[in-house]
This record gives structure tokens, C-alpha cells and sequence, in this order.
């Protein structure tokens, strides 16, 4: 599977390009339908991540991260806007949001926005 | 106390002398002082029969791990030793192809544990590196890792044989029962369930390669086998997949246990500077200060065995809940121990108080650490992740709600708990259900890799795939293999046919403690009711410890003299609807004992009720510290059978998840 390759790689680009191949492959078998789209996020999710990065003047790490620890360390780096942008593109539940931002304000100690909440 | 009985049961030290003895024989076969390099999976399991001095006093001089890169060695003697994987042989293979290009010149022996593989011999041929090692192994078997427990110790046997679809364990699963049966004399019967057990049993039946045994003279055995009951995991997944309750399962639930060793901090285990017996009761509360985990200590591993410790062997098997009770007693009771220094008043008496008091001492720093560590477990039981998963446990077993369930394990997702928790509970779902609605999986699914890594894909395929096939949508898609179908689990019918539920009431509390289901506060493990219908019928249908009071006229052919006293295996009679629901070939073979022509099993009936027999239980897949806890309270409940727990390796449903995630902890 391209995908536990994947896993091991080191390489951004490689990283992707076995991600894709994994999304062509699961994109061929039609009873595959929901791994192919979870395949076309996470290829989504890392070039996110990659801008973010860019964005962080390449000071944060974000490559390789899931969703929700994406959101985290955006709000843990004062990107909160970046990360409403995630919750939006990758339609994260509120709930989920919500704890996690909950968690990484009490975690930097940020009483102002805790009580902004 | 527990009141062990005294019956006398097996020797299984025996098979740690030969596990010992075997590994001596290895390192003496190298001549001179040589280098070791170890599997690091081995370890664990080696320490459990030698110890790093034996080593040394056999000519071992430096000990390295089998890590990919170079390795220097002083000695012209380089011995590796470890299980036959295509990772360390090719490691194994950089390492002496690197020596020959430095021109340094070492003697290579190569030691794999069980057994050598042809697939090791291609792979060093096709490195061209064949010639330069010598190739042999060392036969490491069951280990005893309790007085009733023995195990092969191999981690990753669930997976290897449920998503790997690799069934070499299998065989090597054959070949250690086989040891048994000439160590300690043959099985007469061997019954059991699964379609994997059933193939194993096959292979016990078949004659196999005769194994060399490094003993000499073999004591008779106490107490014969009458059978072996051969379970495979995936006849009970869901056992595995609950919260383990016992302090045993708990601690290796919450902190680890690996090998038997579990990793505490170092002020738990070292006794404190200047011990002070005169003010012993303070002691238990002050300890609670340097208990809570510092994250820079300096972790020890800790040997958790009831052998040396018999407070452990005391409070391993109880429900968490009636653990601190236990401590309690035991603190009182200590502590009108040391008092009893006060009413010393002549010379001898003083004596026989300063001879006592190295025992108390060693007795109070077993209080000491199992105080500690049920203090560690305390705050994490009293999580609302802990409490919330437990809730959604029971209710799933209860098959209440399920959709409700499935929102609340979504709510823990959103929580952060940890993968396995998510993990486990969606899988349980799936199985007492007979599987979770499309789109409510589909969505839990996705909350999943979302928040933990789309990497866990491949775990969530391989859980839907068969053979496994523990996390499925219902009703199953149209395209959907129809071996897959065929093996839905019958969870209903089983809660029914086998009282697997115990209610949760007051009055229900006395019975919860009369039964197996203490051990899940309320739910009997599959595995062990099966076992019950082959070793203690009645015990399925009722709770034994009120049937022995109450059915004194209800004799059946039996004397009433003999009522406490073991039937005998009869295979799965009056159990065979219940066996014909679960998936998985159902198997009872009655072997020919050498020598004789009698069937064995007419044998076993008229074998006199006073001999004690001992019926092994294996676990091919693994089995929990639970399930040890509840099979040790079948044995309590009759005279004359023993239990011989022998299984693949202990597991939790974390580390089976883990496992089949591929990620270490």
C-alpha cells in the first residue's frame, strides 16, 4: 500500500506524491469511494499545511500533522484566523473545534480570549 | 487472602530451566569471548528466564542492540541473536558486508528464535553473505510468567495471524504444546473452537519434527493433563476490546505492562532512606506525595510477580473498586505487627520481634508500592474519558441506545481521548450490533482521521477487512465477500444462551461477586464462559458458588461426596447450538495415549476423583490479564482440576490495536 509508504517518508513532495497515488487507487474501485475522498483531504490538508508553513515564515511545523492538531497549533501560534480557515475547509463539528480551542487557550494561558469565548 | 488451594499443580518453573539452559548451550556452542547482539523484542522475554550476569559468566563481553548502522566489535566473535524477520536479517547482513570492506575479519553465528526459516537462509544468500554465518537457533518456548500462566511472549501474534494472514506462529504455537506434552505427559483430549485453533489442533494431532529437549530427568508429573481447550482470539473479540478491571489488567491498561515489567518511578521503588518502623501507619499517606508522576523522574522497570511479592499475588486478581480495601487491611494489619514491639518485654521476646522484622520490612515496602501505584491508577479512573468510555461499554453490552453510542464516542473524539479508546469502542459497537449504521460510521470514521492522522487508513481498513471484519456498516454493501456476511457475530444470542450480563443492581452484587463477571464489574468474558461449558457446565447456567450450597439432593450419578470435585471433560455437550453460532470451526479430538488402547476419555471418567488432573487452556492470539483473573476463579471453584494458562502473548485491546496500527508504544 503507497499509503504506509507514505508514513515512512521523510520528503514533503514524496509524501504527496504516494498520498495521490493512494487517492488514484482508491479512486478506482468504486466501493472505495470513502477512502478516496479521506485520500483527497489529506492531500488537501498537506499543501494547507504547506502554505501555513510559509505563512509562519517556516518558524511552526505543521507538515504532517492531523487535522486537529493543525487547529491546535494554529491557535497555540496566535493564528486563530488560520485555524477558523481549517475548521471551514475541512468542515470540523463544532464540538471538536470548540474543545480544541478551548484546550490550547487554557494550555497558553490566555484569559483574554477565554473570556472572549 | 485468596486461600490458594493446595493442590498440587505443575512444575512450570521447569520449562523456565530449560528456556535457561537452552540459551547457555547457544552461547557455549561459540567458543571464546564473543559480542551479543539482541532483537530488542527480545529482551523482554529473555529476561524473564536469565539475567545479564549469566550472560557475562558465559563468555558474552559487550551486549548491543540489533540496530540498522555499524557495529564495532572487539571480540572476533559476533553472535546475533533474534526472531526472523526480513528487517534484522538485512541489518544483520549491512553489518557484515561493512566488516568486509574495513577488511576486519569477525566469526558470525546467527541464533533465531524459535527456529531458523528458510526465508533467512534466501535473503542472506541472495546478500551473498551466506557463507559467512553460521546459522542456528534457540528453541525459546512458553516462559512461565506466573505459577499458572506460561507464554510465548510474542507481541505481535494477533496480528500476524489475523491481518497478516501469517500462520507461522501458529506452527510454532504446535511445537511448544508439543514440548508440554512430553515434558509433562500427553493431552488426552483436545477440544476447542476457531477456525485457527481447529488448524493448530490438526497439527498437534499430526506427528512433528522431534524437538531436541536440554533435560535430563523429568520429575512425573503431579497433576496429569486431561485436556487442552484450544481457543483462538477471534472467537471472543469483544473481551479485549472492554476496559480491564482487575488491578492486574488495569495496570497494564494505564501505565504498560510488558514482559511482566512495568516502567514506575524510581522513589517508588527504592525503599525510603532511613525507614522509620516506629511510626509505620504515617507511611501510606506520606508516599502518596512522591507518587504523583514527575515527568523528569527517572522511570525503573519494575518486575511485577506474585512469586516474590505475595501481596501482589493477593491483590492482582480483585476488581479495582475492592483493591484499596485490601491495601487497607493489610496496612492495619501491619501496623499491629510493628505494635506488637511495645508488648516485648523479655529479652526472647525482643528477639523473636528483631527476627520477624526483616520480613515486616520487605512486607512494608510491598505496601508501600502498591499503594503508589494504585495511586497512580486512581486519578485516571476518575477521568470523565475513563468514566465516559466505561458508560458506553456497558450500555453497547446492554445494547441500549446504540445510536446514542455512536454520538458519545464522537463526543470523546472531540475530547481527545486516545485513538486505541475511539478505536476499541467503534469496533465494540460494531460487533454487539452487528454493525453501525453506514452513515453514522462513515462520519465516525472521518472525525477519526481528521483528528488523529489520515495515516490511520490503513488500521481502519484492515479492522473492516476479513478475516478480522470487526468494524463494518450495516446493513453490509451489496459487493461485500460472502464469507464476510456469514461471520456476523451472534452477540444477542450469546448474552442470552451464556449469562454474559449480570444486573447492575443492589441486590445484584452479592451474585456479581459469585461469578467470573466480577472481573468487568458486571460482564462475564466470553472466552471464559466457553471454557466453563467444557470444564464446569453448571457454572454457565448459574453461579457455582450457590448452586454447591444449594443443590446438595442434586447429585445425578455422582456421589454427594463427590460433588465439589471436577466433572469430567466431556467436550461441549449441552453446549453445541451455542458453539454452532459462533463463527469458527468447533473441534473435540480425543487423542490415542501411547500404550494403551483404551479410549482415553473412558480413561478420564473412571480416573479416581482424588487425583487432581490439570487442563490447559491455550489462547492462540493472546488472551488478557482478565481473562487469567476470571479462569483462576473457576479454579478456585471446584477440587480437582488446575488451569494451565498458556497463550501467545497477554494483550490488551490497546496493544492489539496498536499492533494492527503498526506503531510501537
Amino acid at each position: 500500500l503507497s499509503l504506509e509508504e507514505a508514513s515512512r517518508m521523510v520528503d514533503p513532495t514524496a509524501v504527496v506524491t504516494s498520498v495521490k497515488a493512494a487517492h488514484k487507487f482508491f479512486s478506482e474501485d468504486k466501493d472505495r469511494a470513502f477512502e478516496a475522498k479521506m485520500m483527497d483531504e489529506s492531500t488537501r490538508l498537506l499543501s494547507t499545511q504547506q502554505q501555513l508553513e510559509k505563512d509562519s515564515d517556516g518558524k511552526v511545523n505543521f507538515f504532517g500533522l492531523s487535522v486537529s492538531e493543525t487547529i491546535r497549533t494554529c491557535i497555540l501560534n496566535g493564528m486563530a484566523k488560520k485555524a477558523d480557515r481549517v475548521k471551514a475547509e475541512f468542515k470540523v463539528p463544532d464540538k471538536r473545534f470548540w474543545h480544541l480551542k478551548l484546550h490550547a487557550l487554557t494550555a497558553m494561558r490566555d484569559f483574554e480570549a477565554l473570556d472572549a469565548f | 487472602g485468596l486461600g490458594r488451594e493446595s493442590e498440587p499443580s505443575l512444575d512450570v518453573e521447569l520449562l523456565k530451566e530449560i528456556g535457561k539452559k537452552a540459551l547457555i548451550d547457544a552461547l557455549n556452542s561459540v567458543n571464546g569471548a564473543k559480542t551479543l547482539v539482541l532483537d530488542p523484542t527480545l529482551a523482554g522475554p529473555l529476561g524473564l528466564v536469565t539475567e545479564v550476569a549469566l550472560l557475562k559468566h558465559h563468555g558474552v563481553d559487550k551486549m548491543f542492540w540489533l540496530e540498522p548502522g555499524p557495529l564495532s566489535s572487539t571480540t572476533s566473535n559476533i553472535v546475533y541473536l533474534c526472531r526472523p524477520l526480513i528487517k534484522y536479517v538485512k541489518i544483520l547482513a549491512d553489518q557484515i558486508k561493512r566488516h568486509a570492506k574495513e577488511s576486519l575479519k569477525h566469526r558470525y553465528t546467527l541464533f533465531l528464535v524459535p527456529r531458523t526459516s528458510t526465508l533467512v537462509t534466501r535473503i542472506l544468500e541472495e546478500e551473498g553473505v551466506l557463507g559467512d554465518v553460521t546459522i542456528s537457533s534457540y528453541n525459546l518456548q512458553f516462559i512461565p510468567i506466573a505459577e499458572d500462566v506460561v507464554s510465548l511472549e510474542s507481541d505481535n501474534a494477533f496480528k500476524e495471524i489475523w491481518v497478516d494472514g501469517d500462520e507461522t506462529v501458529i506452527y510454532n504455537s504446535a511445537l511448544a504444546l508439543d514440548t508440554l506434552q512430553k515434558l509433562y505427559g500427553p493431552f488426552p483430549r483436545i477440544v476447542g473452537k476457531g477456525d485457527h485453533a481447529s488448524r493448530l489442533a490438526t497439527l498437534l494431532t499430526k506427528p512433528l519434527p522431534e524437538q531436541a529437549l536440554s533435560t535430563t530427568n523429568i520429575p512425573p508429573p503431579a497433576a496429569p493433563f486431561d485436556s487442552l481447550i484450544i481457543l483462538d482470539r477471534q472467537v471472543d473479540m469483544i473481551t479485549p476490546l472492554l476496559t480491564q478491571l482487575t488491578y492486574e489488567g488495569l495496570i497494564d491498561e494505564l501505565i504498560g505492562l510488558r514482559n511482566s515489567q512495568v516502567e514506575l518511578p524510581l522513589s517508588l521503588l527504592t525503599p525510603p532512606a532511613a525507614p522509620n518502623p516506629a511510626n509505620p501507619a504515617a507511611l501510606p499517606s506520606t508516599s502518596a506525595a512522591a507518587v504523583i508522576p514527575v515527568n523528569n523522574e527517572k522511570m525503573k522497570k519494575h518486575h511485577l510477580t506474585a512469586a516474590t511479592d505475595p501481596l501482589f499475588a493477593e491483590l492482582r486478581d480483585l476488581n479495582f473498586s475492592s483493591v484499596g480495601k485490601s491495601l487497607n487491611k493489610v496496612a492495619h494489619r501491619l501496623d499491629e505487627d510493628y505494635k506488637a514491639r511495645f508488648q516485648a518485654k523479655t529479652p526472647a521476646q525482643l528477639r523473636d520481634f528483631v527476627g520477624k522484622l526483616g520480613g515486616l520490612q520487605t512486607e512494608h515496602q510491598a505496601l508501600r508500592l502498591h499503594t503508589g501505584l494504585s495511586e497512580m491508577l486512581v486519578p485516571v479512573t476518575r477521568t470523565d474519558v475513563f468514566n465516559k468510555s466505561l458508560e458506553i461499554q456497558q450500555n453497547l453490552l446492554a445494547s441500549y441506545e446504540v445510536s446514542n453510542q455512536i454520538s458519545a464516542i464522537e463526543d470523546l473524539i472531540a475530547q481527545g481521548a486516545d485513538m486505541q479508546v475511539v478505536v476499541r469502542l467503534l469496533c465494540l459497537a460494531s460487533i454487539t450490533a452487528g454493525g453501525i449504521k453506514a452513515k453514522s460510521l462513515e462520519s465516525a470514521k472521518r472525525e477519526l482521521l481528521q483528528a488523529y492522522g489520515y495515516n490511520y487508513l490503513p488500521l481502519l481498513l484492515s479492522l473492516s477487512a476479513p478475516p478480522l471484519s470487526i468494524l463494518l456498516p450495516n446493513p453490509l454493501p451489496v459487493s461485500t465477500v460472502p464469507s464476510v456476511a456469514a461471520s456476523k457475530y451472534p452477540f444477542t444470542t450469546l448474552r442470552k444462551s451464556l449469562r454474559l450480563l449480570i444486573d447492575d443492581n443492589p441486590e445484584a452484587l452479592d451474585e456479581v461477586e459469585n461469578d467470573i463477571s466480577f472481573v468487568y464489574s458486571g460482564y462475564a468474558p466470553i472466552s471464559i464462559r466457553l471454557i466453563q461449558c467444557v470444564a464446569q457446565k453448571n457454572g454457565v447456567i448459574s453461579n457455582p458458588a450457590e448452586k454447591n450450597v444449594t443443590d446438595d439432593g442434586d447429585a445425578k450419578g455422582k456421589g454427594s461426596a463427590k460433588k465439589l470435585y471436577a466433572h469430567p471433560i466431556l467436550g461441549w455437550k449441552g453446549f453445541e447450538d451455542v458453539l454452532a453460532a459462533i463463527p469458527g470451526k468447533t473441534f473435540d479430538i480425543v487423542q490415542k495415549v501411547p500404550g494403551g488402547d483404551t479410549a482415553p476419555s473412558v480413561t478420564s471418567l473412571l480416573r479416581p476423583h482424588e487425583q487432581t488432573t490439570t487442563t490447559i487452556v491455550f489462547f492462540l492470539g493472546g488472551c488478557t490479564y482478565t481473562e487469567i483473573a476470571a479462569l483462576r476463579w473457576v479454579s478456585r471453584q471446584n477440587r480437582g482440576r488446575k488451569f494451565l494458562i498458556a497463550t501467545t502473548g497477554i494483550v490488551s485491546g490497546g496493544s492489539l490495536i496498536q499492533s494492527i496500527a503498526g506503531v510501537s508504544k
